[in-house]
């Protein structure tokens, strides 16, 4: 086995982060027992938020976390996927956009940035509004999440520095549900988006009595307009149905709600 | 013009960069440039829920997602005439002392110790410092796992909820997180003793005012409703605005604070300053050994700061396990007694005070504000880097020495910097 490995060399592989709260990152950074090995398994040459040494050079891997806020990230990320081969979005604010990108609408992204910040602008950066990473290059794998889920990732990058593809759970939140014989909320009276999200966390919120709010985003082939007709017979309203679906989502809901709203 | 620029700024949480200019002798500028992109969260909790503001607000941070949570549900129960029984009480105290030694971990082994000891990173530091290395992610790994077992998850658990719990944890688990902390005592008091051991530079040394929650009692804490300053005076929480007093910088997606016009700092080090003569036990006699005048003259005593509160929320722990498992039965979710009303939560995340504001109106958030210590802490930390970048180009210091420099000032405050893209704000009534 040794001769063997030793013949190969490691990948070269990088992590990014762009807007977010870092959350993906440290998910592997807190993920003590594997962080040595995880180190030694590929030659991480960036990760920014864990060393001072880091070489921006030509990758077989890359994963990148948040999503893109501002000009300056928009030819950054174009320049990381130029020199990079396998390219991870990691994360729901990759995925998808995240929160930040739940498209609020009502008064349009300019209005609310001038709320917050006035008629003042940034000299350092030139700020958009937030969309995913595939709004601008093309993502190779999606590993969604927030934050992402531990063993899902190293599992992931497990296969990818074997060059194998890594399989996804193709079912919703539910299906975890069920396994862990939790008791279903929206029989209760609850409004809970897993039917319509991704498994992936374990159903940690519905383990816990609480609701889903879609932190995974949506799953794959997600049913959203029978959700809707289950939900407003439970005696939901439309805009709390539309709020909740939107809040984690971004990407991956508004174009399923655009289908059926038109307008959302 | 000479001009030095550090860009990203490694080893903080977030997107991040120092600018310095100088001619000759002379220092043109010193920015520390926040680059995060914007994310507007205020403008995004309008019109939610308090559980859907909750699990929005939260996840400004990863570092910091408890202390957030934590502010956030002192703010909406306030606003809502909420009061929560005994035992979500200590289990929240738990959970905020987890998160304190999970981020004061972090950043004094992972972050700001190689820095000192000459590493680009903590793992390469594992040759020569391998059994501090493995403990070290022992300690942080302990305190993960009160982060998860009491919020539900590692990062952006959803179990605190405004009125309580969804669930309780199992009493087993409570009692292993209590017998566990005595073991890791010694690795929070090695740290302590690595930090105590290192020169530091004191040429940039100046006062500054330091700021945290005022605990209410006559203890060490994290929590309170009202702001201790180190001129003497404390303020009722309510008046943040009046403390804080953003304004807008073209350099930063963070707005920066001043009280009174003036600089001013948060974190471990403004709390061992204002309360530190509270401590008892071991992490009392620390702070005995160690603390002197210079600590209110040099941000990089906050390292030791943190180390010490370390030992201090190790010590802590027994007692609020304690208090938890004395109540036998899990009291079900308050509910709110109100639809309408305001109110301000204050806490001290790792890196100092953080201020959640709500309106509610018709039971949806109407107005947000939120104040994040990273951008309370702009000002001093250009403030310091300023005055030893000057002393560093009267010496004729070279690049590397002077970028080392601001570096260390920089790091030691553990910015923030996602948390502090967030501290703006909104003033909008709900149509």
């Amino acid at each position: 086995m040794k001769a063997k490995t030793t013949e190969k060399k490691n990948l070269d592989v990088g992590l990014y982060g762009f807007t977010g709260c870092n959350g993906d990152q440290l998910v592997i950074i807190h993920s003590e027992d594997r962080l040595l090995d995880f180190f030694s398994s590929a030659n991480i040459k960036t990760f920014s938020l864990a060393k001072s040494d880091n070489d921006d050079s030509e990758l077989d891997l890359v994963f990148i976390e948040g999503s893109i806020s501002s000009q300056e990230q928009v030819e950054h990320v174009k320049e990381i996927r130029n020199r990079s081969g396998f390219l991870v979005a990691m994360g729901n604010c990759a995925c998808y956009g995240g929160i930040q990108a739940m498209e609020l609408g009502h008064e349009g992204w300019d209005r609310r940035f001038q709320s917050v910040y006035g008629e003042h602008f940034l000299e350092v950066r030139t700020p958009v509004e937030s969309k995913p990473i595939d709004a601008f290059v093309n993502v190779d794998f999606y590993l969604p999440g927030c934050p992402i889920d531990a063993d899902q990732f190293f599992s992931v990058f497990a296969n990818l520095i074997r060059k194998t593809v890594p399989a996804m759970p193709d079912y919703p939140v539910c299906g975890e549900c069920r396994w862990k014989e939790n008791e279903c909320l929206l029989l209760k009276g609850i409004l809970c988006v897993g039917p319509l999200t991704a498994a992936g966390c374990g159903a940690a919120c519905p383990s816990h009595n609480l609701p889903c709010f879609g932190c995974f985003g949506p799953v794959q082939e997600a049913n959203v307009s029978s959700e809707f007709k289950l939900l407003k017979e439970k005696g939901f309203t439309v805009e709390e149905i539309k709020r909740r679906l939107r809040m984690h989502s971004g990407s991956g809901i508004l174009k399923s709600l655009k289908n059926i709203f038109g307008e959302v | 013009m000479r001009e030095i620029l550090i860009e990203p700024l490694a080893r903080v949480e977030g997107d991040g960069g120092i600018t310095i200019r100088a001619e000759g002798k002379k220092v043109k500028e010193v920015r520390f440039d926040i680059l995060e992109g914007t994310r507007l969260v205020e403008t995004l909790v309008v019109g939610k829920t308090p559980a859907e503001d909750l699990s929005i607000t939260c996840r400004i941070c990863a570092i910091c997602t408890l202390s957030h949570r934590y502010a956030a549900l002192r703010g909406l129960e306030k606003a809502l005439g909420i009061g929560v029984p005994p035992k979500a009480q200590a289990l929240r105290s738990l959970m905020h002392l987890g998160e304190l030694l999970e981020s004061n971990s972090l950043h004094v082994f992972l972050l700001a110790l190689p820095d000192f000891l000459g590493y680009p990173n903590a793992i390469a530091m594992a040759e020569k410092y391998g059994d501090d290395v493995i403990k070290a992610l022992a300690l942080k790994k302990y305190a993960n796992h009160i982060m998860a077992v009491t919020s539900g998850r590692m990062i952006h658990g959803e179990n605190p909820v405004v009125g309580g719990f969804g669930k309780y944890p199992d009493r087993d688990v409570l009692s292993d997180i209590k017998k566990q902390s005595q073991e890791l005592i010694p690795t929070a008091e090695r740290a302590v003793a690595i930090l105590a051991g290192l020169s530091i530079p004191d040429y940039f040394e100046q006062e500054t005012v330091f700021m945290c929650c005022e605990p209410g009692d006559s203890d060490y804490g994290i929590v309170g409703d009202s702001i201790r300053i180190s001129d003497g005076q404390v303020v009722d929480a309510s008046e943040y605005r009046m403390l804080t007093n953003e304004r807008f910088c073209t350099h930063s997606a963070a707005k920066h604070c001043l009280y009174n016009g003036k600089p001013y700092t948060v974190g471990a080090i403004a709390r061992m300053n204002n309360l530190g003569e509270r401590l008892t036990g071991q992490a009392g006699k620390l702070f005995k050994k160690h603390r002197n005048k210079r600590w209110h003259t040099n941000p990089v005593f906050n390292n030791l700061a943190q180390a010490i509160e370390m030992v201090w929320a190790l010590e802590q722990i027994p007692k609020i396990v304690d208090s938890i498992l004395k109540v036998k039965n899990d009291p079900p979710i308050v509910q709110p007694s109100r639809k309408e009303g305001e109110g301000v939560g204050a806490v001290e995340a790792p890196r100092g005070t953080l201020y959640h504001y709500y309106r509610i109106q018709d039971g949806l958030v109407a107005d947000a504000n939120l104040i994040i210590p990273t951008g309370q802490n702009l000002e001093d930390i250009e403030k310091y880097m300023r005055k030893a970048v000057e002393v560093l180009l009267s010496q004729g210091a070279d690049d590397q020495t002077i970028r080392m420099q601001a570096e260390i000032i920089a790091r030691a405050y553990d910015p923030c910097i996602s948390c502090s893209t967030h501290m703006v704000r909104f003033e909008r009534d709900v149509k």
